[in-house]
């Protein structure tokens, strides 16, 4: 690497130099590392340290103080791939992700479009629309339980009015995942809609302007040049949005506990069992492997199928 | 206004290093500080700085400092890493099914060795408390916060549907029979509610003597084997199915909150709750409540509850001094005054029985007597191996496996598989540790 | 007609709003009820009295984990923002070889969920001998994948031309970074900004395994000594506790709001 040619990478800092010595040629991976260098360093001691020390615990028994004793190989990974439970926690995530990163995009940008119309008090209604960001994980969850309260919540109150029988909402294995979606869209809309009104308020005016004198219509502007527009932070809620969905654990905790029926037992809530309930460092750190695994799949596909519509000015 | 703000970043910046560098520490005066860990949240909270506030009183040498560390859960996921280190509190809370775990650590020193050396008189302690915490003769931890499972009903939905409420349900039939009529004579009630809390099984299989796991209950050897899913626990599920059957259960999944509103709403006419939340039940009530036994089968001797809760251990490496005084403020904790206190703020059992006869406690227990039903089952408990509880380090684990049991129960799965897929999880789990801990 | 699109609009954004908000409305009305009307299902309190406020401000040193909380939050978000847009500036701006690996390594963090590297990290923090003092709370979290991301998005967004200009004119990459693209991110600057700060505030597992001690404690820590676990939940006060914990992280996505407004306003440079 430090042989390369600088220009065949891209522009050279320096331009009027006959002679570069190796100082000068590697001069840009020099400033891009002292940039670099205080995320480095962090993400080395707070993120890959962690992330390799899961990898050794994962090919190991630990004991009742999280520590490895006997090295069983791929044996952890080899039970969990067997036991029932696991898989189901796999398929819940999926449909979890599912579920909630496809609403969230789409309702928040229909809010960002509204919230973006020129109208007298609109701020005000930002400020609604964001507001659920504001509100921490813990206290939706507490607040959304007693919505979702079977008898007395509002949810099954307001139905129960049009004559729809009453839903266990938490307890029934058929809602229970819903439910839990539900509440997590509804905290997800306030980054989301922050973010993509945003992008939207950073679109030139003047492509709208060149437009409408061609006579172009809400709908037609909004596919050929809002979305395009919009689409690397577009691009950027989608990314966050799914790794954020595969690691949901705080309203789970305080909602269902994973039940009923293990239907919302999302594989970050089964880490947190394995790792804080169970002590059982060994399966935990192969659940955190196989996670870290799937989440990285997914991106990989994004990164390359979906980044590539991105339109980068 | 840039450079204002880049003066600003400096500082900040400097400010975290250096509280980096010096810390948060504070003054001391000449007391023996001693830390106390503890997982109590809410009004026990408001209790428990109450009696500390009074113990730093009531003397000038010991300075408790309690400190909360989260639930029991986050507070052992702590402890693990920290006991026997530097970190480590003096005294440290414990969950019930925590202790097995806290006996083996290594981190810690059974206060029976403090009992004996001043000796302290254990018998003053209550007897049936004593015995969950005692393992081959030795105390390990003072025992401070109990509580026993009690059934709370609804005495006047009890009256709408001609059932007696002085003469509450004892048997599995009869608790059916009652969920049917109170089902039918109120307008949107359920007769009976089962929260997914794994404890309240323990406690329906202890009642029949069942144990929970082999090595008489892990008291007499290190449990190998699960031995929950016995007829003595299919009795449990059975009864429990028929119910559901009749329409009579109520489901409110995990949450107690929900179970608690439900009943306070009069959807549910009787349930399974702690003995800790019976104060807080007779406040909120807009009606009268009233307390039973847990039901057992029609045609098994009653042998009485085990003890929940958690209790206190003494941390290892600390200095003598720091030991002894912090065994002196156990003492004080385990004192009569300070459990009648206790007890009527929370609802827990006072573990030291001269707290009864506390004027606080005589006052309390005549304007609500329902007090007195929790107390009386819980001293009718016969001492069995049964009754002293199951004693083994994964008991935390088994309770998130025995919690999928009882969702297949809802499910109506088939139960006696449902049991024994749980038994057979556990005993993996076990026999993964056992090998786990052999190095 | 554009009366009748005006006034359309404004009822679906009103219905929107009620809906959106009903659940923070909910929990405001909540913190005035007693355990016993919460309890009843009640969405309307009997009266609007302070009663639960004052048991919350009782029950615990609110005031001063709340000062703590500020803190840590301000400390994480400058620290954060520094770091990060460093990070992003050398992903859009530097070219060198490797830059596409190394930014996916950067964004592969991210994947790596927190609670799993939390027993791990608490045992580095008490290596450090962090436990207890700002640092734990705050150092961790100034490098971000999340907030390195953001900004490289929003610095792609940089016309080219700007750089190439700059570069003419002789300017170093520092100065190009401090005087160009720092001032014309700022919209994402505060984005990031207000998002780091409620996430710090917000945050509950790290804050309570590093702290031990009262006097180091954020106020989520404080909210959850308000919700007992044996016992029926106070609903009033924890609701009470919540509303007084959520009004400053509410003020600031207020306040960031009206400055993204602002920003935009004379941020034409485009």
């Amino acid at each position: 690497m430090a042989m390369e040619n600088p220009t065949s990478t891209g522009k050279v800092p320096s331009l009027n130099m006959p002679y570069r010595t190796f100082w000068e040629k590697t001069r840009p991976i020099q400033v891009a590392i002292l940039f670099l260098l205080p995320s480095l360093i962090l993400f080395s001691v707070f993120v890959f340290y962690p992330l390799f020390r899961t990898i050794y615990l994962s090919f190991f028994l630990t004991n009742q103080k999280g520590l490895p004793t006997v090295f069983v190989g791929f044996d952890n990974f080899i039970q969990l791939f067997q036991s029932a439970d696991f898989l189901q926690s796999i398929e819940a995530t999926f449909l979890f992700v599912l579920y909630t990163v496809p609403a969230s995009v789409v309702i928040s940008l229909f809010l960002a479009l509204l919230a973006n119309e020129k109208l007298k008090g609109i701020h005000f209604f930002r400020t609604i629309f964001a507001s659920s960001l504001g509100v921490s994980v813990a206290a939706a969850s507490v607040t959304w339980l007693f919505i979702f309260n079977p008898t007395m919540g509002v949810l099954n109150r307001m139905i129960s009015f049009f004559g729809i029988p009453e839903i266990n909402w938490l307890a029934d294995p058929h809602w229970a995942l819903l439910a839990v979606s539900i509440t997590t869209i509804w905290l997800n809309l306030g980054f989301s809609f922050l973010i993509i009104l945003g992008g939207l308020q950073n679109i030139d005016q003047s492509l709208y302007e060149s437009s409408s004198i061609d006579g172009a219509g809400y709908f037609y502007q909004l596919r050929r040049i809002t979305i395009p527009m919009l689409s690397p932070t577009l691009f950027f809620i989608m990314t966050v949005s799914l790794i954020n969905a595969f690691q949901t654990f705080g309203q789970i905790d305080l909602l269902t506990g994973g039940g009923p029926g293990q239907t919302t037992n999302l594989m970050v809530y089964a880490i947190y069992k394995d790792a804080f309930v169970n002590f059982n460092f060994g399966k935990a750190s192969a659940e955190v492997v196989i996670l870290f695994l799937l989440i990285l799949i997914v991106t990989l596909l994004q990164f390359k199928f979906v980044e590539k519509k991105v339109h980068y000015q | 206004m840039k450079r204002k703000m880049i003066v600003a970043v400096f500082l900040l910046m400097s400010s975290v290093l250096l509280s980096a560098c010096s810390g948060l520490s504070h003054a001391d005066d000449n007391r023996i500080q001693i830390v106390f860990w503890h997982s109590m949240a809410g009004p026990p909270l408001e209790a428990l700085n109450k009696i500390v506030n009074d113990f730093n009183q009531s003397q000038d040498e010991i300075y408790v400092k309690p400190e909360y560390q989260g639930s029991y859960e986050e507070s052992l996921a702590k402890f693990r890493r920290v006991g026997g280190t530097a970190n480590a509190p003096n005294i440290y809370q414990a969950q019930d099914i925590g202790s097995k775990y806290m006996m083996e650590s290594g981190d810690i020193v059974p206060v029976q060795k403090l009992m004996d050396e001043e000796h302290y008189n254990m018998n003053q302690l209550e007897k049936n408390i004593r015995n969950y915490y005692t393992v081959n003769g030795k105390l390990y931890s003072m025992p401070f916060n109990s509580s026993t499972p009690v059934v709370l009903y609804n005495a006047d939905a009890f009256n709408k549907a001609g059932l007696d409420p002085n003469k509450p349900p004892e048997t599995y039939s009869q608790f059916r029979e009652a969920a049917k009529k109170l089902t039918q004579a109120n307008k949107g009630m359920k007769g009976f509610s089962f929260l997914n809390y794994p404890w309240f099984f323990e406690e329906l299989l202890a009642v029949q003597g069942g144990e929970y796991i082999n090595q008489n209950n892990g008291r007499t050897g290190l449990a190998t084997k699960a031995t929950f899913n016995s007829q003595k626990g299919l009795n449990i599920f059975k009864w429990l199915r028929e119910m559901q059957k009749d329409g009579t259960l109520a489901n409110y999944g995990t949450s107690g909150d929900n179970e608690s509103s439900g009943f306070l709403t009069q959807k549910v006419g009787m349930f399974m709750s702690s003995s800790a939340s019976m104060a807080e039940m007779f406040k909120n009530a807009p009606f009268k409540v009233g307390v039973a036994y847990i039901p057992r089968p029609d045609n098994i001797e009653r042998q009485g509850v085990v003890i929940g809760g958690a209790s206190l251990w003494l941390s290892k490496g600390k200095s003598a001094k720091e030991e002894k005084a912090a065994f002196a403020f156990m003492k004080y904790m385990a004192s009569p005054k300070a459990q009648a206190d206790w007890h009527i703020h929370t609802g827990y059992f006072p573990i030291n029985p001269g707290a009864y006869k506390e004027p606080i406690i005589i006052k309390n227990y005549k304007k609500t007597p329902q007090f007195k039903v929790a107390v009386n089952q819980f001293h009718d408990t016969k001492s069995t191996y049964a009754t002293r509880g199951p004693m083994m380090t994964l008991m935390p684990q088994s309770r998130v496996i025995m919690s999928r049991a009882i969702d297949d129960l809802y499910q109506g799965k088939n139960l006696q598989q449902s049991l024994d897929t749980a038994a057979d999880h556990v005993n993996e789990a076990i026999a993964q540790m056992n090998l786990a801990n052999k190095k | 007609m554009m009366a009748i699109k005006r006034g359309s609009l404004y009822v679906v954004l009103i219905l929107i709003a009620l809906l959106l908000f009903f659940p923070i409305i909910y929990a405001f009305l909540v913190s005035f009820m007693s355990t016993k009307e919460v309890l009843m299902g009640h969405l309307i309190p009997k009266s609007f009295s302070l009663t639960n406020y004052i048991d919350a401000f009782q029950a615990l040193p609110l005031l001063h984990s709340l000062i703590n909380s500020m803190l840590v939050s301000i400390i994480t978000t400058i620290g954060q923002i520094i770091v990060c847009s460093l990070a992003a500036y050398a992903f859009v701006f530097i070219e060198f070889r490797g830059r596409q690996f190394l930014f996916f390594l950067f964004v592969s963090t991210m994947m790596i969920p927190w609670e799993a590297s939390i027993i791990p990290n608490f045992v580095t923090v008490q290596k450090l001998g962090w436990i207890n003092h700002y640092a734990a709370l705050t150092i961790p979290f100034f490098a971000t994948a999340f907030g390195t991301f953001l900004l490289r998005q929003h610095f792609k967004t940089i016309p080219k031309e700007l750089h190439e200009a700059s570069r003419m004119a002789g300017l170093g990459h520092l100065t190009f970074f401090l005087k160009v693209v720092m001032p014309v991110s700022k919209t994402s600057l505060v984005t990031l900004g207000i998002y780091c700060f409620l996430t710090t505030w917000n945050s509950y597992l790290w804050p309570l395994l590093v702290t031990t001690d009262e006097r180091s404690r954020t106020a989520q820590i404080g909210l959850r000594q308000l919700h007992a676990q044996e016992n029926v939940t106070q609903w009033g006060v924890v609701m009470a506790g919540v509303v007084i914990v959520a009004i400053p992280t509410l003020l600031v996505l207020f306040l960031g709001q009206k400055h993204l407004q602002k920003g935009l306003m004379d941020g034409a440079v485009k």
